[in-house]
């Protein structure tokens, strides 16, 4: 199951990344955040899970889609300079950085011994939301305020005569 | 290697491995494409990948219930960065009807 999600994931991401249409690269992302959804219910997590599904791939695939249809940008467009030096560094860069990456992981004594850990109960929306309201109440009501600083902003960039 | 067993049936380094292989493909995507509502998605990625490493932690702490409180904070200010994000994308087409990051170049030397 673990495998199945992983590899929905990364291969939503591979293929997002060599997709040349900006509409397919979106769905390849809705894929990818499933997939993450799916990592999170066999974490023990059912409520991360529905927000992933809700706000990522619902909100904000949605959004991003949008503005994709309304710009008319589906193909990307052709490109002025080659720029081979950067693209060369591009992959250099992201191999470096994931060999190292997976080499600290697989030698990481921490990581095996938290690995031993019994699974969790299962998180609720019961116990997300006493944290939520006792111990953060003021952080939940700054997002709030931030949510509505963001729409506001969202709106003055895009009105043409405000 | 007697880490392979436990990363191939979800266990910690299976989870982290994953967050990281997102990451670095979601590198990449920005790294590598021209269009800027790519570049976005790339950054998407990255985002997930830093959300599947906190949960996968805090699942191996004992599901820690702090977690899923720094998740939801975490996805409400994803949802101002795409909103903001999106509306300065669409203010760059208005100026220079181009979404190709080549292209908005009035800052470079």
């Amino acid at each position: 199951m673990f495998l199945i999600f992983a590899l929905l994931t990364l291969l939503g991401a591979l293929a997002l990344s060599f997709q040349r249409n900006l509409v397919v690269a979106g769905l390849c992302l809705v894929i990818t955040f499933l997939g993450v959804a799916g990592l999170f219910l066999l974490l023990a997590n059912p409520v991360a899970a529905a927000l992933q599904i809700i706000v990522y791939s619902g909100a904000i695939v949605v959004l991003l889609l949008f503005v994709v249809m309304l710009l008319n940008a589906h193909e990307e467009e052709p490109r002025q300079q080659p720029r081979r030096l950067q693209r060369a560094g591009a992959i250099a860069v992201a191999l470096v950085l994931g060999a190292g990456m997976v080499r600290l992981v697989l030698r990481s004594p921490l990581l095996a011994r938290l690995n031993a850990q019994p699974i969790p109960e299962a998180m609720n929306l019961d116990r997300l939301g006493v944290a939520l309201f006792r111990d953060h109440l003021a952080a939940f009501e700054v997002v709030g305020l931030l949510l509505l600083a963001a729409m506001i902003g969202a709106v003055a960039l895009v009105k043409r005569d405000l | 290697m007697s880490s392979v067993v436990p990363m191939l049936t979800g266990g910690l380094q299976g989870y982290i491995l994953v967050a990281l292989l997102l990451f670095v493909i979601g590198l990449f995507t920005v790294l590598n494409r021209r269009s800027i509502l790519v570049q976005f998605m790339g950054v998407e990625l990255m985002l997930n990948a830093a959300n599947v490493a906190l949960l996968a932690f805090a699942r191996f702490r004992g599901g820690d219930v702090q977690g899923t409180v720094f998740y939801l904070f975490i996805i409400a200010v994803a949802a101002c960065e795409a909103a903001i994000g999106l509306a300065l994308v669409v203010g760059l087409f208005r100026h220079r009807q181009t979404t190709d990051t080549d292209r908005a170049d009035a800052l470079k030397l």
